[in-house]
């Protein structure tokens, strides 16, 4: 055992030697005085069954000690609790500033296997109750997000319609075009809209571009969505649009998405779940 | 110094009286007066709300589901913002718990949905793997009690001046009124459920448990 080794244990014996001689010490000295000492003084008034006090005046340290714990009590009571007194709230708060400060710095410019790792983390917890731990929608509870995402996904956006994401310009109807120009539109859009600049079908992409006016209406023509108006089909592909989603929310035909917008997730937490559903995509 | 003092007692112990009050009052009137009136946005629950809330209670869904997120950022990571007490302002009684078997449930409406919920109660372990929760099947057959649902609403109404029928609150009116807008309160969450039996089941009238149940858990937020 190295007890020594360890500063509260060396401190706790030097205190209780001291304690110890102080005490022999004292009691010594006051052994002695009360062999010699002679009762002397003005008695004061007040009598207890025949004992007596002498009016003695205060020993200087008492009367200070006791002074200044008069004007700490005053100080406590009137500023000291009311004014700054300990909060759960005031301690949760800086322990939320604290681990906000380090995450920020931590995870400033995070790399794509960071995300990946931060990403499946937040879909295991926030994601996979409805998404599945797959993230395969368990038999159809939620989105199949390996079938998202991608050329099939936005032919069959077109043919069922989108809705629930309470973007200003409405929900997105289903039918707007048949099979044939929907697989034509989705070329124009993975090829030249989306981020992904690429399509399994490059001879449908000018049949697509030539279709486009039906979209263009709300998502305008450059497939931007108008600054918000409608969802924005440039970041198509990208952990953007998966971010976008979260923030929106949705009620498709499936089910009910609920928003992610109320402060669960930090950005860098949404990029990084986008990151992660973006890789799910077959 | 103090003679005086010691010689009358009973002046004595009205100072130290005087002294532990006021202690008391600087400590807790304050938090009080702040902390129990309703938080601004926490309204009165609606009937079908208050008939879900007495299924929960009944099948005892507090006893391993709390409904107080404590401010701490592990527990506001996982279930949102803390619980402030002006929340529980019409919670009668209100659903702590004392053990948490199961996920905090103060915010669940946040974050899970009709269809999620229906899932879940049906069987549990389809949306949660391993999780321990029992299946709730008898909800899906059991039809939701909205006259004791309207009692409690009506009595909390005249008895604690709950304010219902206020401007921005819940409307409660006569039976008749409030089944009416209970019936249209059901509806929007029957029409994202799956069950043909509750489907059916609404069309002839009938609000089954499940359905107040969904309506209840909603509208925790």
């Amino acid at each position: 055992m190295n007890w020594l080794n360890d500063n509260v244990n060396v401190l706790a014996l030097l205190g209780a030697a001291a304690i110890l001689i102080l005490t022999v010490g004292v009691s010594w000295k006051y052994i002695q005085q009360m062999k010699t000492d002679k009762s002397s003084g003005e008695l004061a008034k007040e009598n207890w069954d025949g004992i007596g006090e002498y009016k003695n005046a205060l020993p200087i340290g008492w009367a200070l000690s006791f002074l200044g714990t008069i004007i700490w009590g005053l100080w406590y009571f009137l500023a000291g609790y009311p004014l700054s007194s300990y909060s759960q709230i005031g301690e949760y708060n800086e322990e939320v500033q604290s681990h906000t400060t380090k995450f920020e710095t931590k995870f400033a410019n995070p790399d794509q296997t960071t995300l990946m790792n931060m990403g499946e983390g937040v879909f295991l917890v926030q994601c996979a109750p409805c998404h599945g731990v797959t993230g395969d929608g368990m038999n159809g509870k939620a989105a199949n997000l390996g079938k998202w995402g991608n050329e099939e996904a936005i032919v069959a956006s077109i043919l069922n319609g989108a809705k629930g994401s309470e973007y200003p310009l409405g929900e997105m109807p289903a039918g707007l075009l048949d099979a044939e120009s929907a697989k034509a539109v989705a070329a124009y859009v993975m090829q030249e809209v989306s981020s992904v600049k690429k399509t399994k079908n490059p001879a449908l992409v000018e049949a697509g571009r030539a279709l486009w006016a039906t979209c263009a209406a709300c998502h305008g023509d450059d497939g931007k969505g108008m600054a918000g108006s409608a969802p924005d089909l440039s970041v198509y592909g990208d952990a953007k649009f998966v971010v976008n989603v979260l923030g929106t929310g949705k009620k498709g035909t499936i089910g009910n998405m609920p928003k992610f917008n109320d402060g669960r997730l930090t950005n860098v937490q949404k990029t990084a779940v986008g990151t992660y559903v973006s890789s799910l995509v077959k | 110094m103090f003679h005086w003092l010691e010689r009358n007692p009973f002046f004595f112990a009205v100072g130290v009286f005087l002294v532990i009050a006021y202690a008391g009052v600087v400590t807790i009137l304050p938090d009080f007066m702040e902390s129990a009136r309703p938080v601004t946005g926490t309204k009165p629950y609606t009937v079908l709300e208050l008939a879900g809330r007495q299924v929960y209670i009944k099948d005892s869904c507090n006893a391993c589901h709390s409904q107080l997120v404590r401010p701490f950022k592990s527990e506001t990571d996982r279930y949102g913002m803390y619980s402030l007490s002006g929340e529980y302002a019409y919670d009668r009684p209100f659903l702590w718990g004392s053990k948490r078997t199961g996920p905090d449930l103060m915010r669940v409406g946040n974050y899970r949905t009709t269809d999620w919920h229906e899932y879940h109660m049906l069987e549990p372990q389809s949306v949660v793997p391993g999780s321990i929760m029992p299946a709730y099947k008898h909800m899906f057959k059991n039809v939701a009690d909205i006259e004791t649902a309207y009692a409690e609403a009506f009595t909390v109404k005249t008895v604690f001046n709950v304010p219902y029928d206020q401007a921005d609150m819940p409307k409660l009116g006569t039976f008749d009124e409030a089944k009416k807008a209970l019936m249209d309160e059901a509806a929007l969450i029957v029409a994202d459920m799956k069950s043909q039996e509750v489907k059916e089941a609404f069309k002839r009238g009938e609000i089954k448990e499940i359905v107040a149940l969904i309506a209840y858990l909603n509208s925790l937020k």
